[in-house]
C-alpha cells in the first residue's frame, strides 16, 4: 500500500504548509476520496468565487494520475458542464513527482490563462478568442451565480 | 472551395477512367455498316453452302478452305477464287487432296492420335485446366495462303461508303502484338476447357437457350490454350471453340478468324478410318453446328466488335487446328459417370468416391497451323476436374485461414508478454514492420484473388479479412507501442545505444514529448502507403518477363523472410544477458525477462512459411505458381538459421558474437553518490535524498563518507539526469514510461 503512505504524506504536507489559494482534504473516512477548493484568482473573471473539486486517487497512485473534476459549475473553455478538466498533466503528461498541491496550482493558473487552442468546450473557446469581453462577462455572471 | 493540385489530379483521374472505357462496338459510319453487312452476307452464303454439304462433297466457297494442301504443293503462286477449275467439288477424300492437312499429319491423326477403341468410356464433363509439355515437331510445312476479304480494310477516304471487293493476302505479319511464329522447340502448355451449352439469341439478350440435343454424344466447348517456352519469352494464346466427341474421347479445335471460317469444317474434319462411322459422326456434328448456329442467330447477331476481333485475329495470329485424344476412364460405367457428374455439380452425397477420381488427361495431342506450317505435339497434359480442384483449394484455404487465426492468438500472447515500455523497447521495430508488410500484402493478394476466383470468393474474403485484422489492428498497434518506446533513440548513434542510453547525453536538448496519437497517425499512414506501393509492385510484376519476375520474386521473398535479422541486431545492441547468467543483473530479485516468446517465434516462422511452401511445392496451387522445391527448402533453412542465432543469443547472451572490447558498458543505475550531487539536492542531513515518487527519504552511499558504506547501492537508482529514487519506486514507474519523473528526460531501459 505505497499509495496509502504517499497520500497520507501529501495530506500531512498540505496541513503543514498549506498553499495560499487552495485547500484539500479527505471526505469522511475514505483517504482515496478528497474534496478540494480553489479561490478564483483575483486577476481573472472568477475572482471572488470559491470552486469545489472532487479528487479520486487510483490505487496505483502516484503512477497513475488522480481523477479531478469540478463540482461547482464554471464557465471555462477547458472545463465542461460535468466538471471534467482538460489538462495534460492529468492525462498523458502525468509524472509521479507531481503532487495534489502542484496540480491544484496548475488548475489555478488554468483559470487565469485558459488554453483555447485545445478546448474541451469549443463554443466557449470560440467566444474566448473572438469576443473576450463577452466571455469575461459570462464567466463573472456564472461565478456570481454558482460560486459565491 | 479551395482547389489544390491533388484535387485536380483526382478529378483528372476520374475523368480519365470515365472516358477511357472500352470502345463500344458501335458502328460509327455508313462504311462500317456496309462492312458488317458484307460480313453477315458472307457468313450467310457460307452457311447455305454448309447446309448442302454431305460426307461426299468437298468444301466449296468457305473462307480458308478454298485451297487444300495438295493444291499448294502443285502451284504455290495460286491466287484463285471459287470455283477453281478442275477441282473436284463433288468428291471428298481423306487425304491432303481435300484437306488443309499434309498427308503425314492425316496419317498420324488417324493411326496414332485418335486411336480410341470402341469399348472405352469417356467422362461427359471435362471442365478443367490441364497443364503439360508442348514440343514443336516441325515448322517447315508449306504454308497455305489464306486471303482476307478486302471489305475488312478500314476506310482510307471518308467520303466512300462502299467497302472494296475482292480478296488480298496478308504477306507481312505486323511487328506489334504477339509474335505469330513459334521459334522455340520445347515449352509448356496450359489448356482451359469450359463447356458451352447455352447461347443467347442476340448480344444484348439476358436469357440463354440450351441448344445441344445430342449432349450424351457431343459437346461444344470453349478452349483457351496458352503455350510458351520454358522461359516465357514468347507466349501464344489460342482462344477458340472446340467440339468434344464423348463416344470416342476426341476433341477437335479450330480457331476462327476473318481468313478462316472454321466452324463449317468441323463435320468433315472429325474424320476416321472407317467410312460408316464417318457418315454418322458427320451428320451428328453437322446437326450440332446447325443447332448452335440457329440458336445463337450467328450471322445476324454479329456486331462490329466481332467484326474487328475476327480481323485482328486474322492479321496477328496463326490459325490452329487441334486434335486431342482423352485418356479413357474405363473402370467406370456410363451410369457411374453420370452419378459422378451430378454429384460434382450438385453435391448431395451420392455414393461415389470422388477422392479417387482420375485426372482429365490428354493422351495424345497435336496442334497444326495450316497457314504458318507449324506442327506441335503435347505430352503429359493433365489436370483435375474443375469442381474437384475448387473443392481442394477450398480446403487449403480453410487450413490457411485457421493458421492465420492462430497467428493472431500468438501475437496477442506476445503482446501480453511485453506490456511495459522497458520490454517493448528491446523489440525490433523493423522485424515487426516486415511481418506487418507481409501480412498486409498477403491480405490484399487474397482480396484480389477473391475477385478473380468467384468460386472461392467467400473463403478468400475471410482470409483477406483475417490478414487485414492481424496486420492493421494488432500488428500496427504493437508497432505503435514499439515506436513510441524507441522515439528517444532517434538520432542516437549505435555505441550510445549499446551503452544503454538514449539522448540523455545531450542535456541541453529538450526531451521529446511523446504523443501517442501523433505516432499512430504517422504509422498508420506509413503502413497503408507501404502496402499500396508494395501491392502495385506485386501486381505490376506479374506482367514482367519471366526472368525479371522470378528475380524480383526470389529477392523479395528472401528479404521478406529475413525478418528475424533486425531482431538479432536489436538484441545485440540492447545487450540482453544470457538466460542463466547473473553477470549483468546485480540485484538477485530481478531475473532477465524473456522478451520474445518462443511460442511466438516458432509459430510465426512456421505459419508464415506455410503459404510459401504451398506455392512452391504444390504444383496446382491457387496462385498458379510454378514449382521450385529447392527455393522453399533454402528459405526454410535460412529462417531456421535465424532462429538458431536467436536461440544462441538467449543461451549465451545476445552479444556473444561481438568481441569483448567492442562492447561498451551499459548505463549503471546503481552507483555511489558524489558529495556535490548531494549538496545540489539540498537535504544532506543523515546523508539522504528525498524520493519524489514515495516522498520519503532515500539513504545513499557516498564514497567520501565512511558511515554511509553500509548502504546497499542496489536500493536506490540514479538517473542519467542525476535524480535519485528508490529502486522499487523508479522500476515501478519505468513500467509505465521511460521518462524521469522530475525533469521528463528519457531514461535508458533496464
Amino acid at each position: 500500500m505505497s499509495s496509502l503512505k504517499r497520500i497520507t504524506k501529501e495530506l500531512n504536507d498540505l496541513g503543514r504548509d498549506p498553499p495560499t489559494s487552495c485547500s484539500a482534504g479527505p471526505v469522511g473516512d475514505d483517504i482515496y476520496h478528497w474534496q478540494a477548493s480553489i479561490m478564483g484568482p483575483p486577476d481573472s473573471p472568477y475572482a471572488g468565487g470559491v470552486f469545489f473539486l472532487s479528487i479520486h486517487f487510483p490505487t496505483d497512485y502516484p503512477f497513475k494520475p488522480p481523477k479531478i473534476s469540478f463540482t461547482t459549475k464554471i464557465y471555462h473553455p477547458n472545463i465542461n458542464a460535468n466538471g471534467n478538466i482538460c489538462l495534460d498533466i492529468l492525462k498523458d503528461q502525468w509524472s509521479p513527482a507531481l503532487t495534489i498541491s502542484k496540480v491544484l496550482l496548475s488548475i489555478c493558473s488554468l483559470l487565469t490563462d485558459a488554453n483555447p487552442d485545445d478546448p474541451l468546450v469549443p463554443e466557449i473557446a470560440h467566444i474566448y478568442k473572438t469576443d473576450r469581453p463577452k466571455y469575461e462577462a459570462t464567466a463573472k455572471e456564472w461565478t456570481k451565480k454558482y460560486a459565491v | 472551395m479551395r482547389i489544390d493540385s491533388t484535387t485536380i489530379l483526382f478529378i483528372i483521374l476520374i475523368l480519365f477512367l470515365l472516358f477511357s472505357g472500352p470502345e463500344n462496338d458501335v458502328i460509327s459510319s455508313e462504311y462500317e455498316f456496309n462492312q458488317l453487312e458484307l460480313l453477315k452476307s458472307q457468313f450467310h452464303q457460307e452457311y447455305q453452302s454448309f447446309q448442302s454439304m454431305d460426307p461426299s462433297t468437298n468444301f466449296k466457297n468457305i473462307t480458308g478452305f478454298k485451297l487444300s494442301y495438295q493444291d499448294i504443293l502443285q502451284n504455290n503462286s495460286i491466287n484463285a477464287t471459287y470455283p477453281i477449275p478442275n477441282k473436284p467439288y463433288d468428291d471428298w477424300q481423306l487425304s491432303q487432296r481435300d484437306l488443309l492437312l499434309p498427308q503425314d499429319i492425316i496419317d498420324k491423326i488417324t493411326s496414332d492420335i485418335w486411336n480410341a477403341s470402341s469399348s472405352d468410356i469417356y467422362p461427359f464433363n471435362i471442365t478443367s485446366t490441364l497443364i503439360g509439355d508442348l514440343n514443336v515437331i516441325a515448322n517447315n510445312y508449306s504454308m497455305i495462303p489464306m486471303p482476307i476479304a478486302k471489305f475488312y480494310d478500314p476506310s482510307d477516304d471518308l467520303s466512300s461508303t462502299h467497302p472494296p471487293t475482292g480478296e488480298k493476302l496478308i504477306q507481312d505479319w505486323p511487328t506489334f502484338g504477339e509474335v505469330h511464329n513459334v521459334t522455340w522447340q520445347n515449352g509448356e502448355v496450359r489448356i482451359r476447357i469450359d463447356p458451352l451449352n447455352y447461347q443467347s439469341p442476340s448480344p444484348n439478350a439476358k436469357e440463354k437457350v440450351y441448344f445441344n440435343s445430342q449432349s450424351d454424344k457431343w459437346k461444344f466447348l470453349t478452349v483457351l490454350i496458352t503455350f510458351s517456352d520454358h522461359l516465357e519469352h514468347e507466349r501464344h494464346i489460342i482462344d477458340s471453340k472446340a467440339i468434344y466427341d464423348i463416344t470416342n474421347g476426341r476433341i477437335l479445335l479450330m480457331t476462327q478468324s476473318s481468313k478462316f471460317h472454321s466452324i463449317f469444317a468441323y463435320p468433315h474434319i472429325f474424320f476416321s478410318n472407317t467410312k460408316d462411322h464417318d457418315h454418322e459422326s458427320f451428320n451428328q456434328v453437322k446437326k450440332l453446328i446447325d443447332e448452335f448456329w440457329s440458336v445463337s442467330n450467328y450471322s445476324q447477331a454479329l456486331t462490329f466488335g466481332n467484326f474487328q476481333d475476327l480481323y485482328d485475329n486474322a492479321i496477328t495470329k496463326c490459325e490452329y487446328m487441334g486434335f486431342f485424344q482423352l485418356k479413357p476412364w474405363s473402370h467406370y460405367t456410363k451410369d457411374q459417370l453420370k452419378i459422378i457428374d451430378d454429384e460434382l455439380q450438385f453435391p448431395i452425397g451420392r455414393p461415389t468416391n470422388l477422392s479417387h477420381l482420375p485426372l482429365v488427361s490428354i493422351s495424345n495431342g497435336l496442334l497444326f497451323s495450316p497457314d504458318c506450317g507449324i506442327r506441335m505435339e503435347m505430352s503429359n497434359v493433365q489436370g483435375k476436374r474443375y469442381e474437384l480442384q475448387t473443392r481442394q483449394r477450398r480446403n487449403h484455404l480453410l487450413i490457411g485461414a485457421l493458421l492465420y487465426a492462430c497467428e493472431i492468438y500468438l501475437l496477442l500472447l506476445q503482446m501480453n508478454n511485453t506490456n511495459t515500455p522497458s520490454n517493448i523497447n528491446k523489440l525490433s521495430y523493423y522485424t515487426f514492420s516486415m511481418i506487418n508488410l507481409v501480412d498486409g500484402s498477403l491480405g490484399i493478394v487474397y482480396f484480389i484473388m477473391a475477385g478473380v476466383l468467384p468460386d472461392l470468393y467467400l473463403l478468400l474474403l475471410i482470409s483477406a479479412f483475417l490478414m487485414f485484422i492481424l496486420a492493421s489492428v494488432f500488428e500496427t498497434r504493437y508497432l505503435i507501442s514499439i515506436y513510441a518506446s524507441q522515439i528517444n533513440e532517434r538520432n542516437v548513434n549505435i555505441i550510445t545505444l549499446m551503452r544503454g542510453g538514449s539522448s540523455f547525453q545531450m542535456e541541453t536538448t529538450a526531451p521529446i514529448v511523446v504523443d501517442e496519437s501523433q505516432i499512430s497517425n504517422s504509422l498508420y499512414g506509413r503502413f497503408f502507403f507501404q502496402l499500396l506501393i508494395f501491392t502495385f509492385l506485386l501486381i505490376g510484376s506479374t506482367t514482367w518477363p519471366r526472368r525479371m519476375r522470378m528475380g524480383f520474386e526470389y529477392i523479395t521473398l528472401f528479404i521478406l523472410n529475413s525478418y528475424w535479422i533486425p531482431q538479432i541486431f536489436r538484441n545485440a545492441v540492447k545487450g540482453i544477458p544470457a538466460r542463466n547468467s547473473t553477470l549483468n543483473s546485480t540485484s538477485p530479485t530481478r531475473t532477465p525477462r524473456r522478451i520474445m516468446l518462443w511460442k511466438f517465434i516458432l509459430g510465426t516462422s512456421f505459419i508464415r512459411l506455410m503459404p510459401l511452401f504451398y506455392v512452391f511445392t504444390y504444383s496446382s496451387n491457387v496462385f498458379m505458381h510454378h514449382k521450385d522445391i529447392k527455393f522453399a527448402i533454402f528459405i526454410s533453412i535460412w529462417l531456421l538459421l535465424q532462429i538458431l542465432v536467436l536461440y544462441s543469443q538467449e543461451l549465451f547472451g545476445s552479444r556473444w558474437f561481438l568481441p569483448i572490447h567492442v562492447i561498451p558498458d551499459g548505463y549503471q543505475y546503481h552507483k555511489s553518490v558524489s558529495n556535490e550531487l548531494l549538496l545540489e539536492h539540498g537535504t544532506n542531513k543523515n546523508h539522504t535524498v528525498d524520493c519524489t515518487i514515495c516522498m520519503s527519504e532515500v539513504p545513499v552511499y557516498i564514497q567520501d563518507i565512511e558511515e554511509t558504506h553500509n548502504i546497499d547501492k542496489d536500493t536506490y537508482m540514479i538517473t542519467p539526469c542525476n535524480h535519485i529514487f528508490h529502486t522499487t519506486c523508479l522500476e515501478n514507474w519505468m513500467s509505465y514510461k521511460l521518462q524521469c519523473p522530475v525533469c521528463r528526460a528519457p531514461l535508458p531501459p533496464l
